[in-house]
């Protein structure tokens, strides 16, 4: 009976690898041409769908395949359909990473990889080789200074010298009434990325008028302190008492609902804004909607509960593309969306005759407003983010809109 | 102070988590000798469900509580302890910890893929389940300024509640004692009637249930996130280590204090903290080291693993060379054409991926294949070596000279890991390297000017002539060729006379050193080589991908590397290259049949359980199906003979030794035999030592069975309790035939082995020794009456006594409580003649009470005076056998010197 077993498992592997191996005849490498046909360009996106820590940016593929719908319901691009396959899982590993950028491009013959969103994604240099264009957020130095790559807000990750944004403190001041006199404290993990991102953000509410009251850097990143004591006393006793605002740069609601928690527990009477916790789970988990109640979250599009057009169209391409009913808007989907959004918009520019090349050749100087998400103007943001964010504010049992969209000018990141 | 004071109670708070989980962690290595790496991923499935139950299904929190601790863990538990803990108590270290590293991998996946299947609630980032304080919690201000409120009261109170009833389980119930006579010596507490097997069974059913309660504890803080819950069982091994591994309540001290200890290094640490980024993070991987290094030295197996870890026996040794490497090369060269000029940009890209993860693994092969070592911070030196080679890049210097520093660097790890090494050994060295693997990412590669931040380091492809390394092709060539000299350096590592060292430090350490083996210059070489192979690997790792970040090999990547190259047989290079290559494939291969990512860390985590039944990989056991095939084809062509020796061959031996019982000799009579052996034919694995063996003993009689070194008398005593059970021949108890039963049953019928050496547990005192066989209290006052030494040392641990004192206590029991049969082996074995004296007219008096004794002798002068009647047992078979009066000297020396005095055929000898 082993023997049979394990006879069976061979066989059974043999005939996987071997039809695995006849499906390899697509290989369209170079080809700047490949993905596009007289009728539809195909393409698909690179997600993080799953990961250890449970964090997913797979709701992008729905906003991008909202957007696509409503392209190929006004005709397509040129009288080309886009034809959209869905995303690939990288699972936040750079290595999956790289190899579903190979088997979207060797392998399925897309013609661009959109939406891309990863925090870490590895697939970035062979897409750049193969001069395969790639949209999404670009929340990594990987994206930054590429040809072939496009944030739809900018590369979010400036070197020194580059232009770095104040539109977060500047929207912060805008929510308080002014930065004058007010003291913001920046909070981060204990990480060399979180600690550039406190140093940034700092410059932010810097520019935007606040003193800075202390950062930190120091809380563990590999998992969620079971005791935020330590934490919280270093921020009430900063030097000239607690601040005016606690600015979190930390990824995840867990982290931050903790934090803001035992922040509200030991007496803080402040504002509060971080980078993530606009998102509907937060409404589901009691201590979490506990922990960020009041807290100013900011996307870096206009909000979902905006009743701006482009927001409204947004909401119901989204919508109608989940195929109706309630949907639970989340930031991802928006990335998406708006990714898919820029790269329709340079496609269209590129003209009748569209091949990588000639894509790539209408980025170079492109320039494009939506107030859906603010502006993008390449090549000069392919180096620094655009510049633009809104404020949302969990009140009770919803988000509301706190701060509208808005656009600062950037300023060189030291 | 309020704030020191804060920072100490809510730090306990926080401590008592740990302490819970590395109590548990402690409770089942303590009574198994695994350590469970997985204890955490248990947690974590016990979190799961209670998320499902209470977020989910609406439950409120204490029946989902109870549900998931009390019936849903220990299920949990026995279930592992059934397909994979059970197997894994004998197997060597190393199995052990690459097992257990992949249900690490695959248990939390396989929750998460039911989840997925069965269309529960799905887990999001940040989804976590509520505490089982009251909601919503209150506030309390024990102390002005000190803060604490309901759910950290909860946690403390479970937490302590729990420790303190384990404590009490395990000192003062039969069911701990039970589970401490089994850590303590598994065999004989078989012998007493201990069902060892049910005993592990119950330790991993209370250590799944304090992992689990654990588990819920910690997830409102937590979160249901995989690799948080990795981080907290790590914090968890260093309270455990802090406890060696045994104690349970140094464990939930260790924990606790190491609650307090992060809590004031994050409260006080001040600019060093902030300054060096990771180092609060590190504070538990810093502390796993330190206590690894301080406190658990290997005493008596250092390095090298252990002596049960032997090599696989070689199934193709009787292949001549060229068909060994037959396959391989057939098998590379059809793949490289398919490759080169078939297969599609993609594939060709896969294979290459592929094949620098076998380049990696092949680290494994030196380190893990050969060393015997486990090195979990694999997965950091090829970082480590990618990052060095990154910087010199970075700095414009050239390729070549980045290679060359990445391997340097790499080997200076390796040296740096080897240290520990030099003392450390199994589990205690896979700790340490996974300590200094947590710390790598967590310090040293957050420092920015050595990764670059987060910019990471750009890599130019490797210009070979017409072609680069951009394109797969190759790199596949390259890479092979790589392999190949790898290969080519691994078998002469083998051959040397540095491997034969390697070899002699593996196996026998002590007896290596006597010999003049350097064991550090040994364990040094091994490391090095393994880390310039694994640096190399990711230099190239980096170089193909075109950059390096810091993140980009973490640790735990380490683990699923290692399963998946075990799996395959870490012993010889080609498991190494059949596992890089599945690493490279099996996403896209698996995307034909599922689209869930949790598939893939299922199986390679299974790889785990299948090696706590097959040691060897996979690769060896086709070698093994084959060689079994060869070996019944060729017994075929010899014409109807058994192909196998042994067992058949020497069955025609028994004809010549008595048939039917023997003669009662002189004694009180008595029907039918207490214990009777026969025609036993035993032996291990393929080496038969008893070949047709008789024996029977009366109750009311002593059967001294004499024999020389080496004739089988231990084996014979084996087979009549049950530990070894015979190839052919029957046992009997009593009249009934117990040959299929176990040893356990057998001790419960009346069967009572005093086992060579001493019979005690060392680390019981006397009274729970006592206890094991005298449950009644009456029993044991009685014992006490009789040997009053032992009254008076009731308390001490036995392994403090005297050698005589030890061969009394082993014997008192049956004394007051007497065995149907005892067996005394070798009781005379080291002590002094007057103990021996003591302890032969102990024999006497069971004697007279009825009991039948076989006393198992080397040193006949004794046994002789005491016996009814006595056995020869020379070569595997009883020579002669008949009452003492007859016994003659010539016959005595023919038994031990293994003749038979000439002309006189053996039966002749009989009563």
């Amino acid at each position: 009976m082993p023997r049979h077993t394990r006879t069976a498992a061979a066989v059974l592997l043999a005939t996987a690898l071997l039809s695995a191996c006849t499906t390899t005849e697509n290989t369209g490498s170079g080809d700047g041409a490949a993905g596009v046909t007289d009728t539809s360009v195909k393409i698909a996106g690179i997600l993080a769908k799953t990961s250890a820590t449970g964090y997913s940016t797979g709701a992008a593929e729905i906003g991008a395949k909202a957007r696509f719908d409503r392209a190929n319901a006004d005709g397509g691009v040129h009288g080309r359909r886009i034809e959209f396959t869905g995303a690939e899982d990288d699972g936040m590993d750079p290595a999956k990473g790289a190899t579903a950028a190979q088997k979207l491009v060797q392998k399925d013959g897309v013609f661009a990889v959109v939406p891309v969103n990863s925090p870490s994604f590895g697939g970035g240099s062979f897409l750049e080789q193969q001069g395969v264009p790639w949209f999404g957020w670009a929340t990594g130095p990987q994206w930054c200074g590429l040809r072939t790559a496009f944030g739809y807000n900018g590369c979010l990750a400036p070197e020194p010298g580059a232009g770095t944004q104040t539109w977060w403190g500047s929207q912060v001041a805008a929510q308080l009434g002014g930065a004058e006199g007010k003291r913001a404290w920046i909070q981060g993990t204990d990480s060399t990325a979180s600690k550039t991102g406190v140093s940034t953000i700092s410059q932010s509410f810097t520019a935007a008028g606040f003193k800075i009251a202390g950062t930190s850097a120091a809380i563990p990143a590999t998992a969620p302190p079971q005791d935020w004591l330590p934490y919280v006393n270093k921020i009430m006793k900063a030097e000239g008492g607690p601040p005016d605002v606690v600015v979190s740069i930390m990824a995840g609601a867990k982290l931050n609902a903790g934090l803001f928690g035992a922040l509200k527990k030991a007496g803080y009477q402040g504002a509060i804004s971080d980078a993530t916790s606009y998102d509907p789970i937060v409404l589901k988990d009691p201590a979490l909607k506990a922990g960020l109640d009041g807290v100013l979250a900011s996307p870096q599009f206009e909000p979902f509960e905006s009743d701006l057009p482009q927001a409204r169209q947004m909401r119901d391409d989204i919508v109608k593309a989940s195929g109706g009913g309630a949907v639970e808007f989340t930031q991802h989907m928006a990335v998406g969306y708006w990714a898919a959004d820029v790269f329709l918009a340079i496609a269209e520019k590129a003209g009748k005759d569209l091949t990588r090349e000639s894509f790539l050749k209408a980025a170079e100087s492109f320039t494009y407003e939506n107030p859906g998400f603010g502006r993008i103007e390449y090549p000069k943001d392919k180096k620094e983010p655009n510049g633009c964010g809104a404020l949302v504010q969990l009140k009770g049992a919803a988000f509301e809109v706190a701060q509208h969209l808005r656009c600062t000018p950037n300023t060189p990141l030291k | 102070m309020t704030e020191f004071l804060g920072l100490v109670l809510s730090g306990l708070v926080t401590g008592a988590i740990f302490a819970l989980l590395g109590s548990g962690l402690t409770l089942s290595h303590a009574a198994t000798g695994v350590f469970n790496f997985a204890h955490g991923a248990v947690g974590f499935v016990a979190a799961l469900l209670y998320f499902e139950l209470t977020s989910g299904g609406g439950w409120p929190a204490w029946p989902a509580a109870a549900l998931t601790v009390a019936v849903f863990a220990p299920l949990l538990g026995y279930v592992l302890h059934r397909l994979m803990f059970r197997g894994l108590a004998t197997a060597g270290e190393t199995q052990q910890i690459v097992a257990t590293i992949g249900l690490l991998i695959a248990l939390p996946a396989l929750g998460l893929w039911l989840v997925e299947v069965l269309g529960l609630p799905s887990v999001t980032e940040g989804a976590s389940a509520r505490g089982l304080g009251p909601q919503p919690p209150t506030s309390y201000e024990p102390l002005d300024g000190v803060r604490l409120d309901s759910d950290q009261l909860a946690v403390f109170a479970l937490a302590a509640a729990s420790a303190l009833g384990l404590w009490l389980v395990m000192r003062h119930t039969p069911l701990g004692l039970r589970m401490r006579a089994t850590v303590d010596q598994r065999a004989l507490a078989t012998w007493r009637g201990v069902d060892a097997d049910a005993a592990s069974a119950q330790a991993w059913m209370l250590s799944s249930a304090l992992a689990a309660l654990a588990g819920i504890l910690a997830v409102p803080a937590l979160g249901l996130d995989q690799s948080a819950f990795t981080v907290l069982m790590f914090t968890a091994a260093t309270a455990s280590v802090f406890g060696r591994l045994r104690s349970i309540p140094w464990t939930f001290a260790a924990g606790l204090a190491l609650g307090v200890v992060q809590n004031l290094v994050a409260g006080y640490g001040g600019s060093l903290t902030e300054q060096v980024t990771g180092l609060a993070t590190g504070v538990p991987a810093i502390l796993l080291l330190v206590g690894l290094v301080v406190l658990n030295r290997a005493r008596t197996r250092v390095a090298g693993t252990v002596a049960q870890d032997t090599p696989p026996p070689d199934y193709l040794a009787d292949l001549p060379p060229w068909r060994r490497v037959l396959p391989w090369i057939v098998g590379t060269v059809v793949g490289l054409v398919w490759v080169l000029f078939f297969a599609g940009d993609y594939w060709a890209g896969l294979v290459a991926t592929g094949l620098v993860f076998s380049l990696i693994f092949c680290s494994f092969v030196v380190v893990t294949g050969i060393g015997g070592m486990v090195n979990l911070a694999q997965a950091s030196f090829a970082a480590l070596a990618a990052l060095t080679a990154g910087l010199v890049v970075g700095h414009g210097l050239p390729f070549g000279l980045a290679v060359v520093l990445g391997v340097a660097a790499a080997v200076a790890a390796g040296l740096v890991v080897a240290l520990p090494a030099l003392r450390l050994g199994g589990k205690v060295l896979a700790l340490a390297t996974l300590a200094l693997g947590l710390l790598a990412d967590q310090v040293l590669f957050q420092i920015d000017a050595f990764s670059n931040g987060t910019l990471g380091w750009k890599f130019p492809a490797i210009v070979l002539g017409p072609t680069d390394t951009s394109d797969p092709r190759t790199r596949i060539v390259l890479l092979l060729a790589v392999i190949g000299v790898v290969a080519l350096l691994v078998r002469n590592l083998e051959r040397s006379p540095s491997g034969r060292a390697i070899l002699a430090v593996r196996s026998a350490p002590t007896a290596a050193r006597t010999a003049g083996v350097s064991a550090v210059r040994t364990k040094l070489t091994l490391f090095a080589v393994a880390s310039a192979v694994c640096g190399l690997g990711g230099v190239l790792f980096a170089t193909f991908a075109g950059q390096i970040y810091a993140t980009d090999l973490r640790v735990n990547l380490g683990f699923v590397w290692l399963a998946v190259v075990v799996l395959q047989g870490v012993r010889r290079i080609g498991g190494a290259v059949v596992g890089g290559l599945i690493v490279g494939v099996a996403h896209e291969v698996l995307s034909y049949v599922t689209d869930s990512t949790h598939v893939e860390a299922i199986l390679f985590g299974l790889g785990g359980m299948i090696l706590a039944r097959h040691p060897d990989g996979v690769l060896a056991q086709f070698a093994e199906q084959r060689y079994r095939r060869r070996r019944k084809k060729a017994a075929s062509t010899e014409g109807g003979g058994t192909g196998s020796a042994g067992p058949l061959d020497s069955s025609h031996g028994d004809t010549e030794v008595e048939d039917s019982p023997v003669e009662r000799p002189g004694t009180r009579p008595s029907e039918e035999p207490a214990l009777r052996l026969e025609g036993v034919v035993a032996g291990y694995g393929d080496t038969t030592v008893l070949r047709g063996v008789d024996l029977e003993v009366r109750s009311g009689e002593v059967l001294a069975l004499l024999g020389a070194n080496g004739a089988g008398k231990s084996t014979a005593c084996a087979v009549a309790v049950g530990e070894v059970s015979p190839t052919s021949g029957r046992v009997l108890l009593g009249g009934d035939d117990i040959t299929t039963t176990g040893a356990v049953k057998r001790a419960r019928r009346g069967l009572y082995l005093a086992p060579e050496g001493r019979g005690i547990f060392p680390g019981l005192t006397v009274e729970e020794n006592l206890t094991l066989w005298l449950p009644s209290t009456v029993d044991r006052a009685r014992a006490y009456e009789r040997f009053p030494r032992l009254a008076e040392r009731r308390d001490l641990p036995a392994g403090s006594l005297s050698g005589g004192e030890q061969q009394i206590l082993a014997l008192a029991p049956a004394l007051i409580r007497p065995p149907d049969v005892l067996i005394a082996d070798e009781p005379s074995l080291g002590l002094a003649p007057l103990v021996v004296r003591q302890v032969f007219a102990l024999f006497g008096e069971l004697r007279e009470r009825g009991v039948a004794l076989l006393v198992v002798e080397e040193k006949a002068h004794e046994a002789l005076e005491l016996a009814d009647r006595v056995a020869y047992l020379g070569q595997g078979r009883i020579t002669w056998s008949g009452p003492r009066a007859e016994v003659d000297a010539d016959e005595l020396t023919a038994a031990y010197l293994g003749i038979r005095p000439t002309g006189r055929p053996v039966e002749e000898g009989r009563a």
